[in-house]
């Protein structure tokens, strides 16, 4: 069953302590997943454009990143006919009306504003993952 | 009045009937006047009083050649002289007649040719010891010029003229007019005897010195009567056998005055008047005057001394004027020069016309004046109200296209003027632009004149038969009548330095208009960078301190029971402060955002923003137990989420700030006049009314954070909201009384963003 598949998570983000925190996040969930990091956002365009990449199930983007920004990354993979169909949660300080406006003009499946608190972002990393990864029903991944 | 020595005559104001002065005929009787026929020097008429002064009937004199009065001598003497150009040479001769026997009489002759080419000779009787010798009169008049030289000013100057006339004619007063431009005049001098009623400072209407008056003193430098109550003699034959028309006298010395004349200075308590006409320019710019209570003869020669003392002095006195103006342009010219550069150094020129020492006032020699710039007026000394001079302004733009208009009688042109005219009868005003101007005030001058004695005291109007005449006070009523809504005149020099002034702040302000585009654009540059700076700062700064909050809860989540109580209170303090930083670093981008350009004007609903509020407060509310209520809400032209900022600030402050009680709201609305007065009202624990403005300061606190929590923004944020709304924010409050916040709204929303040169539409936008 492909549901059984072990879940990849795509993380673009340029914080160390943010990657290492969300993590610690997912590690302190039931399910069991793999997480790829890219630093920025050009990493992130050539890791998710190469042809054996695997397919993540779920992009957390954050938007303020070096060399690309969140907000190009975001708007590249919308238009990229394969990448498009992949959940992409915009995951971020900025709680700038702008900012949200602007991603979801872009497409993007959700924006979520990084919790100042320690439970609260363990909490919002549970919903995600409960939400995206085991509620939501997503096209199949090639 | 008080202009007793003038032939008075008010043709338009009353039914005084006077004959034309050349038509007068009557002779003063203490002399003789014989008219001749110039060639042969024929007799054609004569004065009827020769019995009483020669010893011989008028008619014995017709037709008799000057032969049979004269020695041949003498009348060699004439011919002589009238053969000369000019009559000076003979004038006066001391001429003798045999009486009877060895009685002689002694005269002084003047020759004079009237306008019909008559010869006049008029005789006074000479007396030899009032005759004052050529070198005391030297001396006098030396003496005079010494002492004129002395002195610097044009008051003094005057008063030793009139000093120095009284000390040789020894008239009981002496005065010294001046004439303005206007023909109105002014004691400007004056010396007497205690007794009599003094009129320095006086002024005196036009109307006293008719014109045919004006011209007698023109060609007629020196006027005596010496007896004001004597009884004219007339002239024998009454009209010339010759023209068969009254013979023209007015360039006589004998000629009687107007009657009207007469009874004025009776009215005034004078017998005797000498007058000395001061001419500059061939206008007369002035008189002097002399009275006496007794009847008083003054010799020809004496006369001859004052009319030349009158010259001498007079010449000076010219001077004297011109110096004043010229030193009066310096003085302006100072006064501008001074103006502009306090107007260039001050922060605005309007500052620096009116705050600088001199100020707009001395310019133009104005007792108030108005400056309207930018829809705002500044105004110095006595103006008009606020109201007036708008519709000044506006009657201004209406009718004043030139770069200077000026009035001294603002109501004849302008009626409403009249309301005001106390202050400004008088305007002076200089148009900067269609709405922008700068305007002088001079008050009416009846308020400037000094009226001495009491003005209801005797003299009116007088009739006798058919004859009416004017007295002095009465005069000085028709006179009021005659200048009442007039000021003094402005002068060129005034008005040609405000003219420069005018250029000057043209200059300033065009300048000033520029440096301000230019701080403009960088004031829209740096904005636009701060608003980049607030976001980056929103964004970057908070990341840090997330991970500072996250990671030093991770370690006490996760190394909770290796932890003393030590550092569990440590861990404590460092997420407090941060939390702290993160709380200030929000209020700090919210204040940012809030300014005039960002603003959304729009038709809202401040029911919908207070509900916005509310519902953003659920949770504070539901766990105080708070009740707001509110008034019904109207429709404002506002940017309805910063209303909503502002409604949640003021809330949230007033459960922050709550008593022991739950806490109990209610937020208000009233219309008033153009504006909407907002309330938010609280039972909390309210504000020392001595903080009531410092709390609207950024970062200003009255707590501790321990007792509440919060950056200190909050309410400063409202401020600005407020402000930008252009509206007003305030508390009353009393300690332990609760508090109510009070703001207001501008019912046109934004009357102002007009003039700022905004174009948002806040009408209510479609789709």
């Amino acid at each position: 069953m492909r549901s059984d598949r072990r879940k990849t998570i795509f993380l673009v983000e340029d914080n160390r302590g943010d990657i290492r925190l969300i993590q610690e996040a997912f590690k302190s969930t039931a399910i069991d997943c793999d997480i790829v990091v890219a630093r920025d956002g050009v990493e992130a365009m050539e890791y998710l454009q190469q042809d054996q990449a695997i397919r993540p199930d779920l992009i957390l983007l954050d938007l303020n990143l070096p060399r690309k920004d969140g907000r190009e990354v975001l708007a590249e993979i919308k238009a990229d006919m394969v990448l498009k169909h992949i959940p992409v949660v915009v995951l971020t300080t900025s709680r700038n009306e702008e900012d949200i406006t602007k991603s979801y003009d872009l497409h993007v499946n959700c924006y979520i504003a990084k919790s100042r608190n320690l439970n609260q972002l363990f909490k919002i990393i549970r919903g995600i993952e409960e939400f995206w990864l085991e509620t939501a029903t997503l096209p199949i991944p090639f | 009045m008080t202009n007793p020595n003038l032939e008075a005559q008010h043709i338009n104001l009353t039914s005084l009937k006077q004959p034309a002065i050349h038509s007068l005929t009557g002779v003063q009787p203490h002399g003789v006047l014989l008219i001749l026929e110039e060639a042969t020097l024929t007799i054609l008429q004569a004065s009827t009083n020769t019995s009483a002064l020669l010893q011989r009937s008028p008619a014995s004199l017709l037709g008799q050649t000057l032969d049979e009065i004269f020695d041949s001598f003498q009348v060699d003497r004439f011919r002589a002289g009238l053969a000369e150009e000019n009559l000076d040479f003979i004038n006066p001769s001391r001429v003798w007649i045999r009486r009877k026997g060895d009685d002689y009489a002694v005269f002084d002759a003047v020759f004079h040719r009237n306008g019909d080419g008559f010869l006049i000779l008029e005789l006074e009787p000479a007396f030899t010891q009032q005759n004052i010798p050529f070198l005391s009169f030297y001396h006098l008049a030396k003496a005079s010029i010494t002492q004129l030289e002395a002195t610097s000013n044009l008051q003094d100057f005057c008063k030793i003229i009139v000093q120095e006339v009284r000390n040789v004619t020894d008239f009981d007063r002496v005065m010294l007019y001046k004439f303005d431009a206007d023909g109105h005049g002014e004691v400007v001098a004056e010396e007497k005897v205690d007794e009599m009623e003094s009129y320095l400072g006086l002024h005196f209407p036009e109307s006293d010195i008719p014109v045919p008056a004006r011209k007698m003193f023109l060609s007629n430098w020196i006027r005596i009567i010496p007896d004001a109550s004597a009884e004219p003699a007339s002239l024998y034959p009454v009209h010339n056998p010759v023209t068969q028309q009254p013979t023209d006298l007015t360039l006589s010395i004998l000629r009687s005055p107007y009657h009207c004349h007469t009874e004025y200075l009776h009215h005034m308590g004078v017998s005797a008047s000498l007058t000395i006409s001061l001419m500059k320019d061939d206008k007369l710019w002035g008189l002097i005057a002399c009275h006496h209570r007794s009847p008083k003869y003054v010799s020809y020669e004496l006369r001859k001394a004052c009319e030349f003392l009158g010259r001498v002095i007079f010449a000076e006195i010219s001077t004297r004027e011109e110096t004043a103006d010229y030193h009066y342009r310096m003085h302006l010219a100072r006064v501008q020069s001074a103006l502009i550069e306090s107007m260039s150094e001050a922060e605005s020129f309007v500052d620096g016309l009116m705050q600088s020492e001199p100020n707009l006032l001395d310019l133009a020699n104005a007792k108030g004046a108005a400056i309207c710039f930018g829809g705002r007026w500044t105004t110095i000394g006595q103006t008009p109200s606020e109201e007036e001079l708008n519709y000044l302004v506006q009657w201004l733009a209406k009718t004043v296209d030139e770069e200077v208009f000026y009035t001294s009688s603002l109501p004849l042109v302008y009626a409403d003027a009249e309301r005001f005219k106390h202050v400004a009868s008088g305007l002076l005003a200089i148009p900067i632009s269609k709405r922008s101007y700068v305007l002088w005030f001079r008050p009416e001058v009846i308020q400037t004149v000094n009226w001495g004695g009491d003005p209801n005291h005797a003299y009116e109007l007088q009739e006798s038969g058919n004859r009416q005449w004017l007295c002095p006070r009465k005069s000085f009523e028709l006179w009021k009548e005659t200048v009442s809504l007039n000021s003094l005149p402005w002068k060129p020099v005034e008005v040609q330095a405000t003219l420069e002034l005018r250029k000057a702040i043209v200059n300033i302000v065009l300048r000033q208009a520029e440096e301000l585009a230019l701080l403009a654009q960088d004031l829209e540059r740096s904005n636009a960078e701060l608003k980049k700076f607030a976001y980056v700062a929103s964004h970057d700064l908070q990341e840090p301190l997330n991970q500072v909050a996250n990671y030093v809860q991770l370690l006490e989540m996760r190394y909770h029971d290796q932890l003393d109580q030590d550092a569990t209170e440590f861990i404590d303090f460092a997420v407090e402060g941060v939390s702290l930083m993160q709380t200030l670093i929000d209020d700090v981008l919210i204040y940012s955002k809030v300014d005039l350009k960002g603003i959304e004007w729009q038709l809202t609903n401040s029911e919908t923003a207070l509900n916005h509020a509310l519902g953003n407060l659920r949770g504070r509310i539901a766990e105080t137990e708070a009740q707001v209520t509110y008034d019904p809400m109207p429709q404002i032209v506002a940017d309805g989420t910063q209303l909503m900022q502002l409604f949640q600030n003021l809330i949230a402050n007033a459960i922050k700030f709550r008593s022991s009680t739950p806490p109990e709201i209610h937020v208000g609305v009233e219309r008033q006049e153009d504006t909407w007065l907002f309330s938010v009202q609280d039972n909390g624990i309210g504000i020392d009314p001595k903080f009531s403005d410092r709390i609207f300061v950024i970062f200003q606190r009255l707590h501790t954070r321990d007792e509440y929590p919060g950056s200190g923004m909050g309410l400063a944020i409202c401020k600005k909201i407020v402000e930008c709304h252009r509206g007003t924010i305030w508390v009353e409050s009393e300690l332990g009384q609760g508090a109510t916040f009070y703001f207001t709204i501008p019912v046109g929303g934004r009357d102002y963003s007009h003039a700022i040169g905004q174009k948002k539409n806040y009408l209510p936008r479609r789709g």
